[in-house]
Parts: structure tokens; C-alpha cells; sequence
């Protein structure tokens, strides 16, 4: 098997490089602002660290449907 | 020749022949021996740390720091106290998580048993029944069906938007997102460190483009210690995620 | 207990050890039931030297693409296998079952054990200390009262003599007085009575100066100064002489 063969796996592995944009570019948003938010309240950190993880969890989840989608359109 | 790699197709990195019980329903693989170190490894952790002493060693500090962590870094987080009574619920999967996720750095294994869908989906429709039953008894059926579909203080005229949307988003998506979130990052995971240790081993010759051999050795070096962290943050948010909607599932409030 | 322990850590070796020893996938070169490209490869090889059209050339092109269609339709990774969601699902709920019958509680019980005699030692010390404050500020009482007590007796002891020394003084004093009252008394009494017998012997004498002035019949000067003399004598002469 050839990498970056344009076949439908090809086709399919740039689906997930484009679907992985947006939740990287919401990733990076979400921990800068938690990263201001523990730097700004100190004592809240705890509660803003579960909280980001939780919003990673959830933005994550459309890369990870991404890479899903991947296989799927690979079979 | 072609200058390229020969690289095993994708589906065949985590496809595992049974070499027991072939031909029945329960055939074991090393996918299934992975579960079984799991187990093992879950339930060693608290035999050794069950000892009882005064200043706590080894096996036990784990067990006791990791009881403590569930307890106060998840479950305080994300239910409070009322929602101590899943402590022991969400150690077993945090811990029976771990042990299956850990397993893809370490070496002469280096397969997470995660990475199959076949355990992911079987958490992730656990966890649903789980929650539900969880709120059924909380507020009876009809109750809970009431309040996981119809957000509170939503006008009568949306309702028939917002009540799919609520049905499609508590009982379709959560399961779902729950198993693909945690077998994609392990499968993931594998097909990174598979192929950086395919691509080090194409290099490992005495060709002039071995000298591009430290690239690859020092990023599978370098995934490795990722996985590690990826290993216990999946467990960790799978965990998180299930106390959550236990929570929102038994919750008064919104 | 160590039995436990010890039959748990030879099945996870055992289990390791299968593991460690199951065929690895994904490597170079190997790969489930026989698809990997090197055999694809080799049987692209036997072709070499074959001309195209021959029925063995043929035979070979088949079998290759058979192997590489097996390849290719391996089972989508989208499916679970039955076998693994059996096995899963029976650890999960036998971990599951363990932890809330066992671990979980027995980890939770040692936590609170230990909290609770950490807190039962610490009360102890506590109450140790304040025991040891109690007897300390007893026994300091106690010296406390044993210096008054001595001060006390000092003190009574000095006022004791203090008092003695005064009646002692006081006594000296009195009987000073009496003995200097008495001797002013014995005096006193001896002048009396030394008065009351010069004044009888004066009378005697001035009976005798009477007697003697009127048997000589004297004149008045010769009386006074009879009398005069009389008294000089009497004056001058030694106590003695007033008894005679």
C-alpha cells in the first residue's frame, strides 16, 4: 500500500485532515481561555481544569468522528 | 522500486486471529488477554493495598491516593457529595480503562484493548443503562423522561424543535460520542506508534537514507510518553463524562 | 492474604507471558492469516521469468489478486467482535463486582481507620498534655504554697521573737520600775521616818532648849541665839548624834 495515493482512502484521510481543523482551532481556544481563567482565579482552578476537560471531551469528539468516518469511508 | 513505505493495512494493525476456543462465541485473542491483565492488574492494585497500615507504601498509597482521586477530582467535581455512592462504580471503569489503555506502551503487549470497539461500545451501553435506570428511579419514568427531554423554561411554541434535539443529544449522542471518543483516541494512538515504528524500522538499514533514522526512533519516543498521558486522560474523561450524566440524569435542578 | 497475592501475580504472569507471545500485528512482514504484502510480493516474484498469457502466469495473477482482495477486506475495525464484547463485558462486571464488593470498601475502610486513629492519637497527645499541664500547675501550687508556708513561719518566728524581745524589754522595764519605785518607797519611808524622828528629837531638843532657856533666864537675844545655836549644832552634828 502507497500513502498519499489519491484513492478513496486518500479521499478519506482529507476528510479527517479537514475535519480536524475546526475542533484544533476550538481545542486551542478552549484551553487558552481556561489558562486565563486559572490564571486569573487561582483558587478556582480545580473547577475550571474538570470543566476544560469536559469541553476538550466534547470538542474532541467531532475530530474523533472525524477519524471514525475515515475507516468508513475507507471500507 | 517504488520509494515509498510497506505499510500493513490499517485494519490489520488491530486484527488479532483467535487462537482459542476458535470456533465458539467466547474465542480468545490477545485483545481478550489484554482484558484479563486488566482484571488481574485491577484487582492486585487493591489486594496488595489492602494492608492496613498506619503509613501507607506502595500498592497501598496507590490504591488510597487513587480512591482519593476519584472521589475528589471527579466525582466532587462533577456531582458532589450526593454522588458518592458511584465511587465504587467509577473506580472499576476508571481503573479496568487504565489497565486496557496502558497496555498500548507496554512493550512486548503494545495493544491497547481499547482499541477495539468491542469494550468502548460495551461501556459506553453500560454506562447508558446505567444513567437512565439511574434517573428512572429517580424521578420514575415518565418523570425522567420529562426531564431529560423538555429544558426548563422553554416556551410551549419551541418544544417540538427543542424535544428531538434533547432526545437525539441525551440518548443518541451521549453513548456514542462516550465509545468513539475513547476507542478513536486509542486506535489512534496504536496507528501513530505503528507507523512511526514501521517507518524506524524501514530505516534501520545501511542505506544512505538511514541517516533520517534519529526522525522517526525519537518521535515514537516522544508518542510513547504521549500515550501515556493519552492513556490515563481517556480513562479519566470516560470516568468524568459517565459521572456527569449520571448527575444531569439524577439531578433536581438544570 | 500472601497466598492471594502470590497465585495473582503468576496468572498475571502467565497472562503476560501469552501476551508477550501472541503473533504481533501491524510489524513488517507478518500479518493475519497470511495477508501481508511480502507474500504478496514473493507471489509477484514467482512471476518473474513467466511470460504473460501462460496458464501458470495466469494462476499466479489470481492467487495474487485473491490475496490482495483478502487483504483489503479485512473486518471494518467499525465492528465489534463478538467474542471481545463477551469477554469485555464479563471483566468489566467481574472488576465492577469486585470493586464494590471488596476493594473499594476495604481501601475506603483503611482511609477511614487511619483517619480515625491519626485522630484518636492526636486526641490522646492532646489530652496527655494537658494531664502533664495539670500535674506541672499542681506541683507548682504545691511549691507556690510550701514557700508561703515557709515565708509564714519565717515570718511568725520573727514576729515570735519580735514579741519576746518586747515582753522581755517590757519586763526589764517593769521590774526596773519596780525595783527603782521601791527603793524610791524604802527611801521615801526612811525620810519619813528619819523626819518623824529628827521632828520628835527636835521636840525633845526644843523641850531641852525650852528647859534650859527658861532655867537660865535669858534675854531674847541670848534666847535667839541660844536657839540658833542650838539648831547649828543639831545641823551640824552627825546623823548619829540625832539619836542621842
Amino acid at each position: 500500500m502507497i500513502l498519499a495515493e489519491i484513492t478513496d482512502t486518500g479521499l478519506a484521510a482529507l476528510t479527517y485532515g479537514i475535519g480536524a481543523l475546526g475542533p484544533g482551532i476550538g481545542i486551542g481556544y478552549l484551553v487558552g481561555q481556561a489558562v486565563q481563567a486559572m490564571a486569573r482565579q487561582p483558587e478556582a482552578a480545580g473547577m475550571v481544569r474538570t470543566t476544560m476537560f469536559l469541553g476538550i471531551a466534547f470538542v474532541e469528539a467531532l475530530a474523533l468522528i472525524g477519524f471514525v468516518v475515515f475507516f468508513l469511508g475507507q471500507a | 522500486m517504488i520509494f515509498g513505505l510497506e505499510f500493513p493495512p490499517l485494519s490489520h494493525i488491530v486484527d488479532w486471529p483467535v487462537f482459542l476456543f476458535e470456533d465458539t462465541a467466547f474465542g480468545i485473542n490477545k485483545v481478550v488477554l489484554v482484558y484479563f491483565a486488566a482484571i488481574i492488574l485491577t484487582v492486585l492494585v487493591f489486594v496488595l493495598g489492602n494492608q492496613r497500615k498506619l503509613v501507607p507504601t506502595g500498592a497501598q498509597n496507590l490504591a488510597e491516593s487513587s480512591v482519593n482521586f476519584i472521589e475528589d477530582g471527579i466525582i466532587m467535581q462533577s456531582m458532589g457529595p450526593r454522588g458518592l455512592k458511584w465511587a465504587p462504580l467509577l473506580t472499576a471503569m476508571f481503573f479496568f480503562i487504565f489497565f486496557n489503555n496502558i497496555f498500548e506502551v507496554i512493550p512486548g503487549v503494545q495493544m491497547p484493548g481499547t482499541a477495539r470497539i468491542a469494550l468502548p461500545m460495551f461501556l459506553a451501553i453500560f454506562v447508558w443503562f446505567v444513567f437512565n435506570i439511574a434517573g428512572m428511579i429517580e424521578h420514575g419514568p415518565i418523570g425522567y423522561l420529562k426531564h431529560s427531554l423538555i429544558p426548563p423554561g422553554v416556551p410551549v411554541g419551541l418544544l417540538p424543535i427543542i424535544v428531538p434535539i434533547e432526545f437525539v443529544s441525551n440518548f443518541l449522542v451521549r453513548p456514542f460520542s462516550l465509545m468513539v471518543r475513547l476507542f478513536a483516541n486509542l486506535l489512534a494512538g496504536h496507528i501513530l506508534l505503528v507507523t512511526f515504528a514501521v517507518l524506524t524500522a524501514a530505516l534501520w538499514t545501511t542505506e544512505w537514507y538511514a541517516v533520517f533514522l534519529p526522525l522517526p526512533l525519537f518521535a515514537v519516543i516522544f508518542f510513547v510518553a504521549f500515550e501515556i498521558l493519552v492513556s490515563f486522560l481517556q480513562a479519566y474523561v470516560f470516568t468524568l463524562l459517565t459521572a456527569v450524566y449520571i448527575d444531569s440524569a439524577t439531578s433536581h435542578e438544570h | 492474604m500472601r497466598r492471594i497475592t502470590r497465585l495473582l501475580l503468576i496468572a498475571a504472569l502467565g497472562v503476560a507471558a501469552l501476551v508477550g507471545t501472541a503473533a504481533p500485528a501491524g510489524a513488517v512482514g507478518e500479518s493475519v492469516e497470511g495477508c501481508t504484502i511480502e507474500a504478496v510480493q514473493e507471489m509477484l516474484e514467482g512471476k518473474e521469468g513467466l511470460e504473460p498469457g501462460t496458464p501458470e502466469y495466469e494462476a499466479i495473477s489470481e492467487e495474487t489478486e485473491e490475496a490482495v482482495a483478502d487483504c483489503i477486506e479485512a473486518p471494518n475495525v467499525l465492528l465489534p467482535e463478538i467474542n471481545e464484547v463477551i469477554w469485555g463485558g464479563i471483566g468489566f462486571l467481574v472488576v465492577l463486582f469486585f470493586m464494590m464488593k471488596f476493594g473499594f470498601p476495604a481501601a475506603k475502610k483503611a482511609m477511614t481507620d487511619r483517619t480515625a486513629k491519626i485522630q484518636g492519637d492526636l486526641d490522646a497527645a492532646e489530652q496527655a498534655k494537658a494531664d502533664a499541664e495539670a500535674v506541672k500547675a499542681d506541683y507548682e501550687s504545691k511549691v507556690a504554697e510550701a514557700k508561703a508556708e515557709a515565708g509564714r513561719i519565717i515570718e511568725e518566728a520573727r514576729q515570735d521573737a519580735d514579741r519576746l524581745r518586747a515582753d522581755q524589754q517590757a519586763r526589764l522595764n517593769e521590774e526596773l520600775t519596780a525595783a527603782r519605785t521601791q527603793a524610791q518607797a524604802d527611801i521615801d519611808a526612811a525620810k519619813g521616818q528619819a523626819m518623824s524622828e529628827l521632828r520628835g528629837e527636835v521636840a525633845t531638843i526644843a523641850i531641852g532648849a525650852a528647859e534650859s532657856v527658861v532655867g537660865a533666864n535669858l534675854d531674847r537675844d541670848a534666847q535667839t541665839r541660844l536657839i540658833e545655836d542650838y539648831i547649828n549644832r543639831v545641823q551640824a552634828a552627825p546623823s548619829g548624834n540625832g539619836q542621842g
